[in-house]
């Protein structure tokens, strides 16, 4: 059995826990967010004929009080690193995170980029020009929407496929 | 540049060789001797038959030596040896079998046994809880909390347990291996994993401790996680209860095998955590556990069932002293009871038992037995009958034999039975007879006992011959009014045979025929003989056998009264009667 670490990592309130809490089974109450930073959840994902348990760390979104905590993203494979498209200023944190990120390991890191709150089109503020800017990165971008689950599946998928496939 | 020697050349190179000549000759001489040992130990070394002799030598020592120090020789083997076996069991499994035979018996009888004893402590502290005041109060907080009674019993009387093994990497955080103890529930090893290594991270930065301190301990309650840290990979045990830092070298130990097992696996550690089973034994090993040693303190039920049983034993004691003495009692009672001699007493089975001789006439031992309050069901008795010659008895039994009027008493005295008062004379007769068989009676004696019947046949007798028939002058007929008297004698002299009849005595009735002094003699004599017969017939008339009868004319010659007067004549003018008895016995009793 292929066990896998992965994290969640985006702005404050960007949604990452509301994203998964339908997806995965989880044991422990989002207080731990709160409190020690980080949220453990697992998904059971198949690759092919290859069964992979993703063990998520949900880490506590960055914003202008409180940092990440970088430690906790030791070890993981991949991450998933989430955007509110409602607000703009979540995917510079992002561009932020996934820096630091790539710095704190010293290399690249397999991520995919979710663009999440997909459903409240009319307050969608990413513009297409921004998405391309990313895909000229050669960012892998899924919107997704915690209240549809549109693209989760996708995304845990995408990103076990990016990891396996190294 | 030529390849030709020059004649310059040519000289330089010859003396080249004779320096190297002179050059081999002094290294010879100075390091001959150990070029030529090392020569050999080259060869030595080269030479795989001389190496393995070589090594031959050492190994055993080496393998005693290592294995001394620690236990890393018997983990590198351990691969090696299964692989051994594997191959030999797949080869030919009989060798194994033949060479596992005489242990696996023994092996499995004593693993039968061991589960067996264990089924039986557990049922018996399971049965000893279910009765004592702890039992119920586990089985409501059992009930409370949803817990199998069994459970909350092994948590009550635990000192410690350890319940779970996480083998974790140390850098993702994944869980490689977990083991559990039985029948513990627990969450989902793999993110209990995670939060684990993500707290210890979380202490380790929030307190900006120095990279090689870590969290030894997680305390929460009666739990406790204790973190043994290697180099790649966490060793994380959690334990209920209290258990002894000895625990911790266990762990330490565990960790170091399985790092020396799973060296190449943890290198290339990739999420697959399967290699990682093949050392699940080195973890389970870690599952150890210590349950409260049985106290010697008693249950409360166990003081009630004391106190049943000493007031079971206190009853018991009271009724079987009380029923001791009732029947201790009764036998001096009894004892002293005449007519009865006890041979045999005692207790068989809980019962009493009592045996002996009884005289018929003696108290009934039953009697005597309702009086001791003793119950009667459980005492046998066995009497044999026997006569007593104590006088009492034999007085008794002359009396129960004899039935004596009350008119008479009896008395003994030197085994003669005395005799006093009145009785018949079949009574005087039959006692006689009778007091020969009676035990205790050499002869009966009735010197001051009187014979009713005898002294009736006198006093009959007597009256009889008191009484006269008075005639008319010169006839042999009876006067007026005298046919009453002759009546009266007729019944009498009934009676008087009758009595003479049972008392077995002969007797002549004399009938005297009288005549008064006038007229002449002969004259008078025939009279008086003719009135005599008259009476005769008369009495045959009234039906009397008169057998013994004898009539006799006495003329005048027994006057009555002096013939004075015509009345003195009227008086004289009779028939009397006159009573032979013969054989007339005294009242002496022979």
């Amino acid at each position: 059995m292929i066990q896998k670490k992965i994290c969640m990592v985006g702005a404050f309130a960007v949604g990452k826990t509301s994203l998964v809490t339908r997806f995965v089974q989880s044991i422990f109450s989002d207080k731990y967010l709160t409190t020690v930073g980080v949220k453990i959840d697992k998904k059971p994902i198949k690759i092919g004929d290859v069964d992979v348990t993703l063990v998520l760390w949900d880490l506590a979104g960055e914003d202008e009080l409180s940092k990440m905590r970088m430690s906790y993203m030791r070890g993981a494979s991949g991450y998933l690193l989430v955007v509110d498209g409602t607000r703009p200023t979540t995917l510079d944190t992002a561009i932020n995170l996934q820096k630091k990120v790539d710095e704190f390991f010293g290399k690249e890191v397999p991520f995919v980029l979710l663009l999440n709150k997909n459903d409240l089109t009319s307050e969608w503020c990413l513009g297409d020009a921004e998405i391309e800017e990313l895909a000229g990165k050669r960012w892998t971008a899924i919107k997704t929407s915690a209240k549809t689950g549109e693209g989760i599946e996708k995304a845990f998928l995408t990103l076990t496929q990016m990891i396996v496939g190294e | 540049m030529s390849d030709t020697p020059t004649p310059d050349n040519s000289k330089n190179l010859q003396e080249d060789a004779l320096s190297e000549d002179k050059l081999a000759e002094i290294r010879t001489l100075i390091i001959g001797p150990e070029q030529a040992q090392l020569g050999k130990l080259q060869e030595r070394l080269d030479n795989s038959e001389m190496l393995a002799k070589d090594v031959s030598r050492a190994l055993p020592k080496a393998v005693i030596l290592r294995a001394s120090q620690d236990k890393k020789f018997v983990t590198a083997l351990t691969p090696t040896i299964e692989e051994v076996l594997k191959s030999s069991i797949k080869r030919d499994p009989k060798t194994l079998v033949s060479a596992l035979f005489p242990v696996m018996g023994p092996a499995i009888r004593k693993a039968v046994t061991e589960t067996l004893r264990i089924m039986l402590q557990s049922l018996n502290q399971a049965l000893e809880k279910s009765l004592s005041w702890d039992g119920l109060k586990w089985r409501l907080e059992a009930i409370r909390t949803g817990k199998s009674f069994a459970e909350v019993v092994i948590l009550q009387s635990l000192l410690y347990r350890v319940e779970q093994i996480f083998l974790i990497h140390k850098e993702t955080g994944l869980l490689l291996q977990h083991v559990v103890g039985e029948d513990i529930a627990f969450q989902d090893a793999d993110m209990v994993s995670g939060m684990l290594t993500a707290i210890q991270d979380f202490v380790h930065d929030s307190f900006d401790a120095q990279s090689e301190e870590t969290i030894e301990t997680i305390q929460m309650g009666e739990r406790t996680v204790w973190v043994t840290q290697g180099t790649e990979v966490v060793l994380a045990a959690a334990i209920r209860g209290t258990a002894p830092e000895v625990l911790r070298s266990v762990f330490q130990e565990a960790l170091e095998n399985t790092l020396l097992e799973q060296g190449e696996a943890l290198e290339s550690f990739d999420g697959d955590t399967v290699p990682f089973e093949k050392s699940r034994y080195l973890l389970e090993a870690c599952l150890q556990a210590r349950y409260k040693t049985k106290k010697q303190k008693s249950s409360p039920f166990l003081w009630v069932l004391l106190g049943i049983i000493i007031i079971a034993f206190g009853t018991w004691g009271f009724f079987s002293v009380r029923n001791h003495l009732r029947w201790s009692d009764y036998l001096k009672k009894i004892d002293t009871e005449r007519g009865i001699v006890v041979t045999d007493t005692g207790k068989r089975d809980g019962q009493y038992f009592i045996s002996g001789l009884r005289d018929p006439l003696a108290v009934d031992p039953v009697t005597l037995l309702r009086g001791s309050k003793l119950d009667s069901e459980k005492v046998i008795s066995y009497w044999e009958s026997y006569y007593s010659l104590h006088p009492d008895f034999i007085v008794l039994r002359a009396k129960k034999i004899l039935r004596p009027p009350e008119t008479v008493s009896l008395e003994l005295k030197d085994s003669v039975l005395y005799a006093t008062g009145q009785a018949s004379h079949q009574w005087i007769a039959q006692a006689r007879y009778l007091a020969q068989f009676i035990p205790g009676i050499t002869e009966i004696r009735g010197n001051d006992l009187s014979d009713i019947d005898l002294k009736k046949l006198i006093t009959s007798k007597d009256w009889i011959e008191n009484q006269s028939l008075r005639f008319t002058g010169g006839s042999t007929r009876l006067m007026a009014g005298q046919s009453d008297t002759l009546c009266a004698l007729v019944k009498e002299i009934k009676e008087f045979q009758d009595i003479a009849r049972l008392l077995d005595k002969h007797f002549y009735i004399e009938i005297r025929g009288h005549t008064d002094n006038t007229g002449a003699e002969e004259r008078n004599l025939l009279l008086s003989r003719e009135r005599a017969e008259i009476i005769r017939f008369a009495l045959i008339e009234e039906g009397l056998k008169v057998i013994n009868y004898k009539t006799t004319g006495v003329s005048s010659r027994e006057p009555l009264r002096k013939d004075a007067t015509e009345k003195d004549r009227e008086y004289n003018r009779r028939v009397s009667f006159n009573i032979t008895l013969a054989d007339i016995p005294t009242t002496e009793g022979n």
